[in-house]
């Protein structure tokens, strides 16, 4: 009874306050407990309101710990972080297949990592972009801190790689040596 | 690695950088032309593969006639020369103002015109109206829908058992519940219409063995058994099914269910026959119909059965239980008119002796199908004047995957008496004897 009331008073609020609503509620929201109609939700969740930021408060938190070990030097918790993040990249987005819920199309992707199930197998999206250009900037980052040492070079450089070629669109389906196909 | 925590200037940092070797930096310069390059690029969906150049689609496009939106049909198709019935099919069908013998409905037990199903439909139809309005998990579930569920899992002995509003949905929507991509069935190819549907649905590799062939069955599970050495691990992921039916519809004869297999996952029926009513159901073990309740394409999304056609079913169920003596009747009369109807010159009789619906074929095919269906048509024209109502088995001729050879289908019921039998018996081989000379 007293929403009827509020709502009559606050009609003009409301008004004003609907375009913001309607763009904030398009793609962004994350559709948890509620009824969607959503194929298979693990194409939108890297497109979720927040996740992006959560993601880099996780690298941020993994590096702060790694910090805080008092026998790691500087050079070493960089190159541990890159190769940590590298390492739970490839796990997550590139070997782990299909879904842990049933889907309405029949398994279409059953065999599919969670990258390639990425917006429904569309290239460059901006979460694409982002989860690509993550690892470079962590990789600049440990360079500079590492001060260029030719050791932390190789690992570095080798994580790198091995988390940046999976993303390329050539690489959509690719299992080398039938590693990890079924 | 130093223990002591290595002193951190910024100065030495960038010192670093000045002195840092060549092939680093230029990587370092590759990788962010690569992000910048990134930023850039504009999404797009891979291509399937097409081996078609612009030029050649563009040729394609221009040669393309449209078809007509109804295309030309003779007038003799079935479908524009309609029968209309007066009155239910019940035992005594009025057709076209005609009175004949039902020899065409799947009215089995007879249980169409019974006024004990008439009057728990009508309790019911007070009780609740007529529609439900709504799927089973969108306030669609009513207390007969839970009652026939029980009533069926406990008729058919099994733990729990689930409806659908539609008999053609019940199977076309189980078998994609379960078999997705890459899944294997293996399936008879005398498989009726609505399992064939089903296994479209599902997308997974359909392995067809000869009808009642258990000896290809076994050849293809072999063959199957090879594959799985070559590829244990695809092996692993791949789930594999079974699909029979316990009494053809095609061919009227039964599966050899003993030498096939010993336990049986999942039971599928059809309600619109025997019980009288409309829908069908599957029954199981809970483990695998509860599966079903969020899987089912047919349970989720149609409305659920109208609880008058519940009622009746129930009530139908109650009508076996008490007298399971019709099914020893039932069986020696289509015993009888199996027998009755062997030796008439120019068909032959498809189907076990047992069958309640079995099939009359044109021994010898005058080798276009549609000559075949027109001296069958006649046949059943001529019976239909004599007093008995026969029908032949109908097929979408171009959606069908091993399209049976036309016939006349006789579905024999508990309320054919044995002179009616002998009559028809009779009518059958003079009419064919005439037409097919």
């Amino acid at each position: 009874m007293g929403r009827g009331c509020g709502f009559l008073e606050t009609g003009g609020v409301e008004g004003s306050a609907a375009p913001q609503a309607g763009r904030a509620s398009e793609a962004g929201r994350m559709n948890v407990g509620v009824a969607h109609s959503e194929v298979n939700p693990n194409t939108r969740v890297m497109n979720s309101r927040g996740i992006w930021l959560a993601y880099i408060i996780l690298v941020g938190l993994l590096h702060v710990v790694l910090l805080s070990i008092p026998f790691f030097s500087i050079p070493v918790v960089w190159t541990l972080t890159n190769v940590i993040h590298n390492l739970a990249m490839y796990v997550f987005l590139h070997t782990v297949k299909g879904t842990p819920f049933e889907t309405p199309d029949q398994g279409k992707a059953r065999l599919l990592t969670h990258w390639e199930q990425m917006d429904y197998g569309l290239q460059f999206t901006s979460s694409r972009k982002f989860l690509s250009i993550s690892p470079i900037v962590l990789y600049l980052l440990a360079s500079f801190y590492t001060k260029y040492d030719a050791a932390h070079f190789l690992i570095n450089t080798a994580s790198l790689l091995s988390v940046l070629l999976p993303k390329l669109p050539q690489f959509h389906g690719v299992r080398l040596f039938g590693i990890n196909k079924y | 690695m130093a223990t002591v925590a290595e002193q951190w200037v910024l100065v030495e940092m960038v010192q670093a950088l000045y002195e840092a070797p060549a092939y680093h930096l230029i990587l370092e310069g590759i990788l962010i032309l690569w992000i910048i390059r990134l930023l850039f690029s504009k999404t797009y969906k891979l291509q399937e593969r097409s081996d078609l150049t612009v030029k050649e689609k563009e040729e394609l496009i221009e040669e393309w006639q449209p078809e007509p939106l109804v295309p030309p049909v003779s007038k003799d198709h079935p479908a524009l020369n309609y029968n209309i019935v007066s009155g239910p099919p019940s035992h005594n069908i009025v057709v076209n103002g005609k009175e004949c013998i039902n020899f065409a409905s799947f009215n089995f037990l007879g249980l169409l015109d019974n006024p004990r199903l008439k009057a728990a439909a009508l309790a019911s139809l007070k009780k609740y109206g007529v529609g439900t309005c709504g799927p089973r998990g969108f306030y669609g579930t009513f207390d007969v829908h839970l009652d026939l569920e029980d009533r069926l899992a406990k008729f058919m002995k099994t733990e729990e058992a689930i409806i659908y509003s539609y008999g053609f949905a019940t199977i076309a929507s189980a078998i994609p519940a379960y078999s997705k991509r890459g899944d294997i069935v293996f399936v008879d190819k005398a498989a009726c219409f609505a399992i064939q549907k089903g296994l479209q649905a599902s997308r997974s590799d359909i392995k067809l063995f000869n009808h009642n062939d258990m000896d290809d069955l076994e050849r293809l599970l072999k063959e199957q058994e090879i594959e799985d050495q070559k590829n244990p691990r695809k092996a692993r992921v791949t789930r594999r099914f079974i699909v029979v039916e316990g009494l053809y519809m095609n061919t009227g004869t039964i599966c050899p269910l003993p030498e096939l297999i010993d336990d049986i996952d999942l039971i599928s029926a059809n309600m619109e026959n025997s019980l009288a009513s409309i829908g069908g159901f599957c029954c199981g073990r809970s483990f695998v119909i509860d599966h079903q309740r969020l899987s089912g394409q047919g349970y989720c999304f149609s409305a659920s059965l109208p609880p008058l056609l519940a009622a009746a079913a129930i009530e139908a169920l109650n009508i076996m239980e008490e007298n399971p003596g019709i099914f020893a009747v039932l069986k020696e009369k289509c015993k009888r008119i199996h027998k009755a109807l062997q030796g008439i010159s120019g068909l032959k009789v498809v189907g076990e002796s047992i069958s309640p619906a079995f099939h009359l074929q044109l021994e010898e095919s005058t080798g276009c199908r549609e000559r075949d269906v027109k001296l069958l048509q006649e046949i059943v024209t001529q019976c239909m004047d004599r007093g008995i109502a026969l029908t032949q088995a109908r097929y979408l001729e171009k959606e069908e995957k091993y399209l049976p050879p036309p016939s006349i289908r006789v579905v024999v019921t508990v309320e054919q008496t044995e002179e009616e039998l002998e009559k028809a018996a009779t009518t059958i081989s003079k009419v064919a004897q005439t037409v097919l000379l």
